[in-house]
């Protein structure tokens, strides 16, 4: 549980609020770079951290990231012509760059030098691993872009949706790094009763993830503090000798990457407040090794795991709350056990039905619950530590997030960050 | 009552980078954790602390949403309370202080 002071700390994110502010001291993903796809392309509206802003490639290929509405009469910029270097309202013909300067001001008269005089909020941005990303922080303390490997690899080896989420972000984190909800709320009705068809079909399966949950649905948990963030260990028996462990990334502010096999591909997400009671979802699925195969690509199409289909402007998910997740009960009698398609529908569903901002001091929490206790104090401890003027240290370090999630049989007597330390390391 | 070794590779009786499992809320678990909280210092062990008495403080809740034992009842809730304040001590980097609070209902 939290108390009610610390649950209003973590979770407003808005300019001025401690949490708002520790955001703001972090690159953050903001668009696809394919939202704003050539020079002189339409702007596109963005919410985030509570602010209104919108986005505009300028006729050189740099992208803008400024106040939605127009400093003269705060008309909204999304109607603005988009050109010749500079984004133009179309109510009074104001145009502004990319840094927010006001280039033209041809309702003023040019002797008065008004246009000089005038900016708009702007932030900067770089564009990296097919994302636009912003910092909305101080420029005194402009942050490296994390050296995440997903960013890194070569295009056709990486996968990257946004989705808009009517939660909080915590939640929608807390989420991410609950590793005992897998064998629930994303198994299926065998899985599940663990019928003898299915024990039958897993227990020389190469899917080591479904054979040791099957044979051990009491996981340990262990959390190891880091210089990014968090790892998550989570041991299961796999036989006399071994365990097998699989090890989550938390990556701060926001970041998480899911337990791998070797071979498959990674996947990711990060979670960006949009504002205090919605999120962006952002998920990566990569492979440092190859490109993406038509297996990957097939999950992807058919929205089986990770990725879900949006509607392409608002980025709201085709599956949401007001069409129930499309439910289908008669697959949740006999196949599934949401009768929901989709692991990232699933999600978005319960966490979803938790209200947009759950109340925590409410909550029944056991020790399975140990990751999502870990991230909220770490979280805690970041901005408290940035209320008394100590910047973070992950934020000005992107070499330290240079690591990957696990999934590994480790002998009894191997400490798991032993074991999992060649694993761990990305390698692109 | 047991210890949920996870992975430290040690197997001492008071390690704080064991998990206590709380699986009821007797003089046993209650010391047992007691006795982790004593000798907790690191963020991890704090963490495993924190979840320990949250799996407390949730049980206790349970027990008195069901129970009809009025006699028992008072002692429950005080623990629930009790439960309740060390969680947070623990929250504030305050083990040794939970310790003493939790170790008044053994």
């Amino acid at each position: 549980m939290l108390s009610r002071d610390e649950n209003e700390l973590l979770t407003r994110t808005g300019t001025g609020t401690p949490a708002g502010e520790y955001f703001r001291r972090y690159w953050l993903p903001a668009l696809l770079a394919s939202e704003v796809p050539a020079p002189d392309s339409p702007p596109v509206r963005l919410r985030m951290l509570g602010e209104d802003l919108i986005a505009f490639r300028d006729t050189e290929g740099h992208v803008g990231l400024i106040d939605e509405f127009c400093p003269h009469r705060r008309a909204s910029l999304f109607w603005g012509r988009n050109e010749e270097c500079g984004l133009r309202c179309v109510y009074h013909g104001w145009k502004f760059d990319v840094n927010g300067a006001c280039v033209d001001m041809p309702n003023e008269p040019p002797e008065y030098g008004f246009d000089n005089k005038v900016r708009t909020r702007a932030y900067p941005t770089q564009e990296y691993g097919g994302i636009i990303w912003t910092y909305m922080g101080p420029p005194e303390h402009v942050p490296e872009l994390p050296k995440l490997e997903w960013a890194r690899v070569p295009e056709d080896c990486r996968y990257i949706s946004k989705r808009h989420q009517e939660t909080n972000y915590l939640q929608a984190i807390e989420g991410g790094i609950d590793s005992s909800h897998s064998n629930f709320l994303h198994a299926s009705v065998d899985a599940f009763r663990v019928t003898d068809d299915y024990v039958e079909k897993v227990k020389n399966s190469a899917n080591l993830r479904a054979k040791y949950h099957l044979l051990d649905k009491s996981p340990r948990f262990t959390v190891k503090k880091t210089d990014y963030g968090l790892v998550i260990a989570v041991r299961r028996n796999a036989d006399d000798d071994n365990y097998y462990w699989r090890l989550t990334q938390f990556l701060l502010p926001s970041h998480t990457m899911i337990p791998y096999q070797k071979g498959l591909s990674i996947h990711g997400h990060c979670w960006v407040p949009r504002d205090d009671e919605t999120c962006w979802v952002w998920t990566v699925s990569w492979n440092p090794e190859a490109p993406l195969s038509e297996d990957e690509w097939k999950a992807i199409r058919e929205e089986t795991f990770v990725h879900a289909a949006v509607n392409p402007v608002t980025f709201r998910a085709r599956r949401n709350k007001d069409n129930n997740y499309l439910i289908d009960r008669n697959q949740q009698r006999t196949t599934s056990m949401t009768g929901i398609h989709g692991f990232a529908s699933q999600d978005q569903a319960v966490q979803e039905s938790m209200g947009p901002i759950v109340d925590r001091t409410r909550e029944r929490l056991g020790t399975s619950d140990t990751a999502i206790i870990a991230m909220r104090r770490l979280l805690l401890q970041e901005i408290r530590a940035l209320e008394e003027k100590q910047e973070p240290f992950a934020a000005h370090h992107g070499d330290v997030y240079w690591v990957r999630s696990c999934s590994m049989v480790l002998k009894r007597d191997v400490p798991f960050d032993q074991g999992a330390r060649e694993l761990i390391a990305a390698e692109v | 009552m047991e210890l949920e070794a996870n992975g430290s590779g040690v197997s001492d009786a008071v390690n704080p980078a064991h998990i206590v499992a709380v699986r009821d809320f007797s003089p046993d678990t209650l010391k047992t954790i007691v006795e982790h909280l004593e000798v907790s210092t690191a963020f991890e062990h704090l963490v495993y602390r924190e979840a320990e008495l949250d799996a407390i403080w949730s049980i206790t809740g349970f027990f008195l949403t069901e129970t009809s034992d009025i006699v028992r009842q008072d002692d429950v809730m005080r623990l629930h309370e009790g439960a309740h304040r060390a969680h947070d001590l623990v929250g504030e980097g305050r083990p040794r202080e939970a310790a003493i609070l939790l170790s008044m209902f053994l």
